[in-house]
């Protein structure tokens, strides 16, 4: 048994009206192992449901909807204090599909608030934040320099009373890693808001969503941030502005990757696949029926691939703490 | 190579039906055992997966070492002994409704029900909420449950979670000279939290589940003081319940609305006692003397 | 004198508002978050209107129709503008 379940279910939510008891504790079980139980719920809320799955998928609906509220009530705290600086502030991610009622947020898990902003304008940013009550996570001087000089981002933060974590990026890729997006013209292009902040482009967050998935991790979440960019996909109005884009970031591979990923995980399942692809989606599909993570090694072979992109041979001592990190924090 | 566990089984306690699997037959056996007078639930879409996996590559065998997890888990839980594993498999099932459960409100609370009207008692480890619930459960109360208490969102009244009572240290032995041995699990020396035995719940209270009662009457106990009783005010009451709740935040509105419906309705008391007879005699006084 | 800061509440339907017996429960809708709060803030919530930013001196004014307030102007201006500063860092008013 693999996540191939999940993944028929998602494509074609017709196919759950078949499931027996086993399939549907299993499908339940890698949805929420995958963080895609909300989104499932959304796809196959109109069907048929035995009596039993119905106040699970009700359960996960409004746990959508809350995790939404709270998403866009964070990005609205950091836009009040940042209002007075006059920078612009973009939405990354699932705050930003949940912001723009993109297809891409229906019952999706949120986690913390990410935000783009111009590197010239980080100090000032970090310091609004902290006056408006957010604090570092784990202050650390030696760990806080490298990320500083390294990193795509601020070390996280976290406010003081809501609990919520905040990651101010000034790039969408570590300064370490091969590829170079553009920030500055990922910032020039970003769509305004109505309340003054504003998210990427169609085709950046695509961009966006594509080098974060494979260039910046070991796929973890892999199956979520997929369904993610097929929903964006379905949602793109020019594919020759993508490819475009895309190669000016210096991300054309791994955008037509994940293409090819997504249309045959949740679209016409036509895309012709490489030999790495196949090892991909054998990564991605292995979740076994009680949730848990199956195919050990080739996880393993992942999660130094994720580490060799993202950091020079010298670097990877570092490698260690920025995994405790990451897995520290919710996908 | 992973393999599925290999040991299953499928609880249903109150409202709530747990699938859990285990890489160890043992503990899926004891509770096999201890739960063989609730319904039926094998073969049922459960509402939550619990695991109890193997620590490490070799920990299935060598110093079995037990990590406790499911659908909700704790990255940094620490693992159980083999001894334990009961223990693990209820600590598996707490988790998984203390983070996962949303169609009641929860209350870390004790509760009973005499006459159609509930009694629930909330406080911190060791307040005496647990044993003194168990304790009116042989006195003609019906036990609801031990840990948790369930506030319907919509009618307010508080559903049972019958799961097994956890009792702990001196409790136990309290509870063995009352009860049929044949009710006591297995006992398990030195955990985290001391000495513990569970105790299954009388055969009524198991069989009657699924039926809730209106709340009449809230109580703060603290064990081990000499005999004291102070009405609690709705903001304290409040305030104590929030923090008593793991679902209060995550349920939004609807928490809001069901949790300022109980305090608003039902008296409170704060009531310390330097023994459980003092306070069974104590709580019969002031349930003789509502309304 | 210097110029006071404004502030617009949310509207009505953004909280829900539950006194009980010794302190008020107000629950933000936006934020999902429940805060306990005591008189003045009520007060000061009930006498403001969403349509209009109002500053300390303005939410005094409308507090004193309705109560009577023993204290000097000053200082009562001065405890006002701490509250709606309170107030605006849990969200229930914004800067104008």
């Amino acid at each position: 048994m693999t996540a191939r379940l999940l993944v028929e279910a998602l494509r074609d939510p017709a196919t759950v009206e078949r499931l027996d008891a086993a399939r549907w504790n299993a499908l339940i079980a890698m949805a929420r192992a995958e963080r895609l139980i909300g989104t499932l719920a959304a796809r196959i809320t109109d069907r048929a449901l035995p009596g039993d799955v119905r106040p699970i998928v009700t359960d996960a609906l409004a746990e959508a909807e809350r995790e939404k509220r709270q998403a866009l009530w964070e990005a609205d705290r950091a836009r009040e204090a940042l209002a007075a600086l006059n920078v612009p502030v973009v939405l990354l991610k699932g705050t930003a599909y949940a912001a723009a009622g993109l297809r891409a947020e229906e019952g999706r898990f949120i986690g913390d608030l990410d935000i783009l902003v111009p590197r010239a304008d980080l100090d000032a940013v970090e310091a609004a934040l902290i006056a408006a009550g957010w604090e570092w996570v784990k202050p650390d001087p030696y760990d806080d320099a490298y990320y500083r000089q390294w990193m795509h981002e601020l070390p996280p933060m976290i406010h003081r009373t809501r609990d919520r974590m905040i990651d101010v990026h000034h790039t969408i890729l570590p300064l370490t890693a091969r590829q170079t997006p553009d920030a500055a013209l990922l910032i020039a292009d970003a769509v305004p808001l109505e309340d003054g902040l504003s998210i990427l482009s169609p085709e950046d967050r695509i961009c966006h969503a594509a080098a974060h998935m494979l260039a910046d991790g070991d796929l973890a979440g892999g199956l979520r941030n997929l369904w993610d960019i097929h929903c964006l996909f379905g949602e793109l109005p020019d594919r020759a502005m993508l490819e475009a884009r895309a190669a000016r970031h210096g991300l054309l591979p791994h955008v037509r990757r994940a293409q090819r990923l997504a249309d045959h995980l949740y679209g016409s399942g036509t895309a012709r696949l490489s030999a790495i692809d196949h090892l991909f989606i054998r990564r991605l599909l292995a979740r076994d029926a009680w949730g848990r993570e199956s195919r050990k090694l080739l996880r393993f072979a992942f999660f130094v691939r994720s580490h060799w992109l993202r950091m020079p041979p010298m670097m990877l001592a570092r490698h260690l703490w920025t995994k405790w990190r990451k897995g520290h924090r919710p996908a | 190579m992973i393999v599925a566990p290999t040991h299953r089984l499928t609880l249903r306690i109150g409202p709530a039906t747990f699938r859990i699997g285990s890489a160890w037959r043992r503990p899926i056996d004891q509770l096999a055992r201890l739960y063989a007078g609730y319904p039926n639930a094998e073969g049922r879409i459960a509402d939550f997966t619990v695991r109890l996996d193997p620590a490490g590559p070799l920990r299935r065998w060598l110093r079995p070492s037990i990590f406790i997890t499911g659908d909700h888990g704790l990255a940094d839980a620490a693992p159980m002994s083999l001894p334990h594993g009961l223990l693990a498999a209820e600590m598996g099932m707490n988790l998984q409704m203390a983070l996962g459960w949303r169609r009641h409100l929860l209350l870390h609370a004790s509760s009973v029900e005499k006459d159609g009207r509930a009694l629930v008692m909330t406080g911190e480890s060791g307040s005496g909420k647990s044993t003194l619930a168990a304790q009116l459960g042989e006195r003609g109360w019906r036990l609801m449950g031990d840990e948790f208490a369930l506030l319907d969102l919509f009618t307010g009244h508080v559903f049972p979670f019958p799961r097994l009572v956890s009792l702990k240290n001196s409790a136990i032995g309290v509870m063995e000279a009352e009860v049929d041995p044949a009710r006591m699990g297995p006992p398990m020396r030195a955990t985290a939290k001391g000495d513990i035995r569970h105790l299954v719940p009388r055969a009524d209270a198991v069989a009657r589940m699924g039926e809730g009662a209106a709340p009449a009457l809230l109580l703060f106990p603290r064990f081990g003081h000499d005999l004291a009783l102070r009405p609690v005010g709705q903001g304290e009451a409040f305030m104590r319940l929030t923090q008593a709740s793991t679902n209060y935040v995550a349920l939004g509105e609807p928490g809001f609305a069901a949790l300022t419906r109980f305090v608003a309705e039902t008296p409170a008391q704060a009531i310390d006692f330097p023994s459980g007879e003092a306070a069974i005699e104590l709580v019969d006084q002031l349930w003789a003397a509502l309304p | 004198m210097s110029k006071q800061t404004g502030y617009r509440r949310a509207p009505d339907d953004a909280v829900v508002v539950r006194p009980l017996d010794d302190i008020t429960l107000i629950y933000h809708r936006p934020s999902g978050q429940t805060h306990m709060v005591v008189s003045p803030v009520p007060e000061i919530w009930a006498a403001m209107d969403p349509a209009v930013v109002m500053d300390a001196d303005l939410v005094r004014e409308r507090l004193a129709l309705s109560y009577e307030l023993d204290e000097a102007e000053e200082d009562m201006r001065a405890a006002i503008a701490a509250h709606l500063d309170e107030m605006a860092a849990l969200g229930l008013v914004r800067r104008a």
